[in-house]
């Protein structure tokens, strides 16, 4: 069995991120990069099914710059098995993003598709289901719990009325969402041995143009300070001056 | 290309290098290393250091076999032996990260560093292959037994004596402060035979060997503290390490590598206390305002982020320095012994000022970190009065600092003489043409306060330089090294004046923005990067 791991390289998700100037996007001056935490959730997963079955194989998949060798190396040293870079320095969307793993999806056969239910950077939340979609594959979104039976996986996902099981034909598409499990630690000797690890860098096999574009990136206008009220009854006429009724 | 060059141990003095090693030159996995070792503090060691100060039993034994697990008590022990081979350097990096709690930070250092460096450097096969593996792994915790309750720093004056009888060595003698004594397994011991100082691998199950009972002391109470006490010891003739009378080489060179491992575990826990003041600073509101937009707090948050900052541009500056010796020496025509003596002998100098200068600055980053917290800074409340009792001991053990300060202007002359270092008039900075000057006046048989301000001077020099070599490739620290220089001129100008009699005119303060620093260290949630 082969699982297809696509992974984004995101802004360090604790950092203070804050605009250029000019507002042509985020200033990247002196921030960290990690692996989006979604994405490293399903790596963690893909890691565990293998420790269970050693059969399987999982390939970590980057599109992005050069510099996303860093995140496609902490996944081999989490223990993904190898890594591909597709190397692209041009705009994309979810459906740029989308169209580009159908390719390698068509040419590497997976069996099972993990990633992250959205990134934290541009939480489009997207490119999981349009990946599903092109490939005429089931999907299973915000897993929350996984289990192989046979040629079939059952997820349990987090909705917002509940927890709903689904059960999926392979090959499918799963996205992760936090609970599904906690990332390890890295051992030191694990990192060193993903130096060794295979990482092929590739050019992009989709000439898909983004749907979406940026225009402008700005700051969320600052709040403004808020107003104490005396009792409940103060409260419901304010709140009904603003329209809000009870 | 590893050439003679690498063999340049107080040539800081003399020469301006066009660059030097800075943190920032760490590779994307090392980065993830380090990373990994800044996570396992926040979540393994920091909510758990009540229990670790009570001493819970099997904690801090658990806490280091998870550290092995993940490859934390062998980074440059070499791979043979269960280590990781990497460099020292990389080693000390993620060591100052392990370092945020001090209690921690004592044990895993002695057990991955000073307990295996011995025999990692000096011992024999056997002895590598026996014993190394078992602390790499973190399944067992090592020991380094130098001291005696009437030999500290005075070390070689000890009365621990070892002789042979019957096919054995028989030692006796009582070694005091062995940090990981109730834990540790395996202990490297320092021994007369006859009146040549020898060491020798003990195992705590060998008879005679028995452990006094913990000191009480002020801080560190999460480390293991007590007297490990031979009383006709018997350990086997193979244990030796290298051969009797070599034990001083061995017990030196094991401390110029400690010390410059301490200089890193220093500043571990003054990166904490930095990041809990800044964060406190940013949080706490009186008259109406943060306490950061309070000119004297920022003071305190710019000033202890400058000295960091100096700290650790000459702790990984020399332990780059260290891993070029070791790789050069191993390419000469040399015994592998010798070859690592030469190695860990070449930056003694600057493995003596960096542990000086960052011990020091831990213990005024700590103070200042009391101190903007203020009355809840005195209390068990808030973490960073853990911090500062903990600081205290960096400037007392692996070398008193002014154990260290006689050692410092000492080696350098001594240097001077064998023609490896030179005293030139003129220097690179104020602080280093005031410490040529000095030099050139100081005159035969200084008394102590002399040597131990022209060693101010060999350190202010090497920080400065330091500092001024990477701000000058990392614009964003022209700040805090503008102030750390403000600072270092004036403490440069007071040793002058303590060697010579003379007065001395300090060049005027640049203009450092303390707000905008303080700002800034907020923002990176400690010292700047």
């Amino acid at each position: 069995m082969r699982i297809l791991l696509p992974i984004k390289r995101v802004i360090d998700p604790y950092a203070k991120v804050k605009p250029l100037g000019d507002g042509s996007g985020i200033d990247t001056g002196n921030v960290k990069f990690d692996v989006n935490p979604f994405d490293e959730i399903a790596v963690e997963e893909a890691v565990r099914m293998k420790e269970k079955d050693p059969s399987i194989e999982t390939i970590a998949i980057s599109i992005g710059g050069a510099e996303c060798e860093d995140q496609l190396r902490k996944c081999l040293a989490m223990g993904a098995d190898k890594a591909i870079l597709v190397e692209s320095t041009r705009e994309h969307d979810p459906s740029t993003i989308a169209h580009e793993l159908k390719a390698w999806v068509e040419e590497l056969k997976p069996d099972l598709i993990l990633m992250g239910k959205q990134s934290t950077d541009g939480e489009s939340n997207q490119v999981g289901q349009m990946l599903a979609a092109l490939l005429g594959w089931p999907q299973a979104t915000y897993a929350s719990k996984i289990t192989i039976e046979g040629g079939n996986i059952e997820v349990v996902r987090e909705t917002d009325s509940g927890e709903e099981t689904l059960t999926l034909p392979l090959p499918a598409v799963v996205t992760t969402d936090l609970r599904l499990n906690e990332p390890r630690y890295i051992a030191l000797p694990g990192i060193i041995r993903a130096r060794n690890k295979p990482l092929e860098k590739a050019t992009e096999k989709s000439n898909k143009e983004p749907n979406i574009r940026y225009t402008k990136f700005q700051s969320p206008p600052a709040r403004p300070a808020g107003r104490k009220v005396a009792n409940v009854t103060e409260l419901l006429a304010a709140l009904s001056e603003r329209g809000v009724s009870l | 290309m590893v050439t003679e060059n690498a063999l340049r141990g107080c040539s800081f003095f003399s020469s301006t290098p066009e660059t030097a090693f800075a943190p920032e030159d760490f590779i994307a996995d090392e980065l993830l290393m380090i990373q990994m070792a800044e996570k396992f503090s926040r979540e393994e060691i920091l909510p758990q250091v009540e229990a670790i100060d009570q001493q819970e039993p099997g904690l801090m034994p658990a806490l280091i076999a998870k550290a092995g697990e993940l490859g934390f008590c062998g980074i440059d022990t070499p791979e043979a032996y269960g280590g990781l081979g990497l460099s020292k350097n990389l080693a000390a990096r993620i060591l100052e990260f392990l370092s945020l709690n001090g209690s921690f930070s004592v044990t895993i250092g002695i057990t991955s560093g000073i307990s295996q460096v011995g025999v990692s450097l000096f011992g024999n096969e056997a002895q590598k292959k026996k014993y190394l593996p078992l602390l790499t792994s973190g399944e067992q915790i090592g020991a380094y037994c130098l001291s005696e309750p009437n030999s500290g720093s005075d070390a070689l004056s000890m009365s621990s004596r070892a002789e042979q009888k019957d096919g054995k060595w028989v030692i006796n003698g009582t070694k005091m402060w062995i940090s990981n004594a109730q834990w540790a397994t395996q202990f490297i011991v320092l021994a007369k035979v006859e009146d040549k100082v020898t060491a020798f691998i003990v195992e705590r199950d060998f008879p005679g060997v028995s452990i006094a009972r913990e000191e009480h002391k002020m801080g560190l109470k999460g480390s293991s503290t007590a007297r490990v006490v031979l009383e006709n010891a018997e350990v086997p003739l193979e244990n030796v390490i290298w051969e009797p009378g070599k034990g001083h080489y061995i017990a030196f060179n094991a401390l110029n590598l400690g010390r410059f491992k301490l200089a890193s575990m220093s500043i571990g826990p003054a990166r904490e206390a930095l990041r809990c003041a800044a964060a406190y600073a940013s949080d706490r509101k009186q008259f109406g305002k943060s306490l950061v937009e309070f000119e004297l707090i920022q003071k305190k948050l710019a000033e202890s982020a400058a000295r960091f900052f100096a700290a650790e541009s000459m702790i990984y500056r020399t332990g780059a320095l260290i891993d070029t010796a070791f790789d050069y020496c191993k390419t000469l025509d040399l015994p592998e012994i010798d070859a690592n003596r030469k190695a860990a002998e070449e930056y003694a100098i600057e493995c003596s000022a960096c542990k000086v200068f960052a011990t020091e600055a831990e213990g005024f980053i700590v103070d200042e970190a009391i101190q903007t917290y203020g009355g809840y800074g005195f209390t068990e409340e808030f973490p960073v009065a853990r911090l500062y009792r903990d600081a205290r001991v960096s400037r007392i053990y692996e070398g008193t600092n002014e154990i260290n300060r006689i050692f410092l202007a000492d080696r350098f002359l001594k240097r001077v003489k064998e023609g490896k270092a030179s005293v030139v008039a003129s220097g690179d900075s104020f602080v280093s043409e005031l410490a040529g000057a000095a030099f050139a006046k100081v005159g035969d048989a200084p008394g102590q306060a002399k040597v131990g301000a022209l060693s101010d001077l060999l350190m202010l020099s090497y920080a400065e330089q330091s500092a001024r070599l990477r701000a000058a490739r990392f614009p964003r620290y022209g700040a805090v090294y503008d102030l750390f220089l403000n600072w270092a001129n004036v403490q440069a100008g007071q040793a002058y004046q303590q060697v010579t009699g003379e007065g001395v005119t300090i060049p005027a303060p640049r203009s450092a923005n303390l707000g905008e620093i303080a700002q800034a260290v907020v923002r990176a949630k400690g010292p700047l990067d």
